[in-house]
């Protein structure tokens, strides 16, 4: 119970802090303006406008909501240890894990918020114009998240070793980039022999396989995200974790 | 009670530094031995570099020691139950900017394990111990640097901590601040509390101290009380002085 207490705690305020953190308004009025600035590629698709403002509009939103994810996973715990605010945590009985799980949570929390809030200004929009809810649209926004949440979690275990934030948002870039060729990855591994397809094996296990969580460009029933999608997210979470706590328990500071 | 605080023996901390061409190790502290008694204010005192602030930290478990051993009321410092016991002020501490000081203290005070009435009675008292209740309205951003002193040592207070690990808790304030800090800590260690404090100001640790411990170049060089820097010409100055020399 304590240390839910101490998740909390940590989580809540990691979250307070981002919100009020001018890059969280910054990103999230440059979703607006892009979210907005769809309705311009809306006009031109004539006969498509619905589905050129949906897919425009969730498009701008994960990549928003990726990049300042990125920014925040990157620069949370370096931040930490350099304004010594680490230092007034970790002399008080709190479990590394319990904080590193609370600081997680609470950039997770913010990415959640900034997808939500940007959604409802996309379906606002979409009303504007006389659409209604596009199908599919929470299973989107709910892959958007399980996205950010590999990805972000990643950026806590690549920011307790790299040299600077910039460094962990271009490892993480790549790494999120690689994630959407997946299908691409496995064809090269079967067309090739020998040690490159060693490598591309290697890399099918070593990078997730992002396409498990789009949904925007299924139909019907079918854009419902399965069990895979959510078994995958949370694996790669709990092993990004795990391989950061390895980091930070043997952190000094 | 134990009687005594805080223990070293044999303690070095060697720390690596990464480069190009291999590792460089730098050894900051060697062969540290010494024990704090409960209820004493202990002053640390050393050049820059003479491994001050690396004491303090193996002492809140925020550091490892490379070889030797450190106790906390007989624990290891990194476990919890010596952590709960320590309340840990670093040389210029951070706060969020945009934080009043009630939401600094309240988050510090979850983290030492306080919440409800019990809570909201630590920030309070920390807020008036250390004179911050008029303030309690403002913003850390409007906190002068005497301000955000006072509220790193309101952080420290919250849990009622037996020992108070200061890292230079007087640096940089004006004298009517030093003033007030100073009688703040007297007053907590009427009340029993061990102080383990570190600063370059020989003049604020010989108001308060005890006992003196003097580092040089990552060794204990002098152990001296207060009778003996009374009884000697020039005072604790002096023997600090002949011992970094």
């Amino acid at each position: 119970m304590r240390i839910l207490r101490l998740i909390r705690a940590v989580a809540a305020n990691s979250f307070s802090e981002s919100v009020r953190h001018r890059f969280f308004t910054l990103f999230f009025v440059f979703a607006c303006t892009a979210i907005y600035a769809s309705v311009l590629a809306g006009v031109m698709a004539v006969d498509q406008e619905a589905r050129v403002l949906t897919d425009f509009g969730l498009a701008f939103m994960e990549l928003t909501a990726l990049a300042y994810a990125l920014f925040n996973a990157a620069s949370v715990l370096p931040k930490e240890a350099e304004t010594k605010t680490i230092y007034l945590v970790f002399s008080r009985p709190v479990p590394r894990w319990a904080y590193l799980a609370g600081k997680l949570a609470g950039s997770l929390l913010t990415s959640a918020l900034m997808l939500a809030v940007m959604g409802a200004m996309h379906l606002l929009l979409l009303k504007v114009r006389g659409f209604g809810v596009p199908p599919c649209y929470a299973w989107a926004l709910a892959g958007s998240l399980l996205k950010l949440s590999v990805i972000t979690s990643f950026a806590f275990f690549v920011s307790l070793f790299s040299t600077s934030a910039v460094s962990t948002m271009v490892i993480s870039g790549v790494f999120w980039t690689a994630g959407h060729f997946a299908s691409e990855t496995r064809f090269l591994a079967e067309q090739s022999g020998g040690v490159k397809a060693g490598v591309f094996k290697a890399a099918m296990w070593l990078i997730p396989n992002f396409q498990l969580f789009n949904t925007r460009d299924a139909a019907g029933a079918a854009c419902a995200l399965g069990p895979a999608a959510f078994l995958s997210a949370a694996a790669w979470v709990c092993g990004a974790y795990l391989a950061a706590l390895c980091l930070i328990s043997k952190k000094e500071f | 009670m134990s009687a005594t605080a805080v223990s070293f023996s044999g303690v070095e901390k060697t720390y690596r530094r990464p480069g190009f061409l291999g590792a460089r190790y730098t050894t900051a502290v060697k062969d540290l031995s010494f024990d704090i008694p409960a209820g004493e204010v202990t002053g640390l005192l050393g050049l820059n570099g003479a491994g001050k602030t690396t004491i303090m930290k193996l002492l809140t478990g925020l550091l490892f020691p490379t070889a030797g051993r450190v106790k906390v009321f007989g624990h290891a410092p990194s476990e919890g139950a010596a952590k709960g016991k320590v309340g840990f002020l670093p040389e210029l501490p951070y706060f969020s900017p945009q934080v009043r000081p009630g939401e600094a203290l309240a988050y510090y005070g979850r983290l030492s394990g306080l919440s409800g009435a019990a809570l909201a009675l630590g920030v309070g008292e920390a807020l008036e111990r250390t004179g911050l209740e008029p303030h309690a309205g403002k913003r850390v951003s409007e906190f002068s640097k005497g301000m955000l002193q006072r509220l790193g040592l309101a952080q420290a207070l919250l849990h009622k901590p037996e020992l108070l690990v200061l890292d230079e808790p007087v640096s940089g304030l004006d004298p009517l601040a030093i003033h007030d800090i100073r009688g703040l800590l007297a007053g907590l260690n009427a009340e029993g509390r061990t102080i383990f404090l570190s600063s370059h100001s020989i003049s604020e640790v010989e108001k308060l101290a005890g006992r003196v411990l003097i580092m040089v170049k990552g060794r204990l060089a002098a152990t001296v009380s207060r009778a003996q820097w009374e009884a000697a010409p020039g005072g604790l100055e002096a023997i600090f002085v002949e011992a970094v020399k």
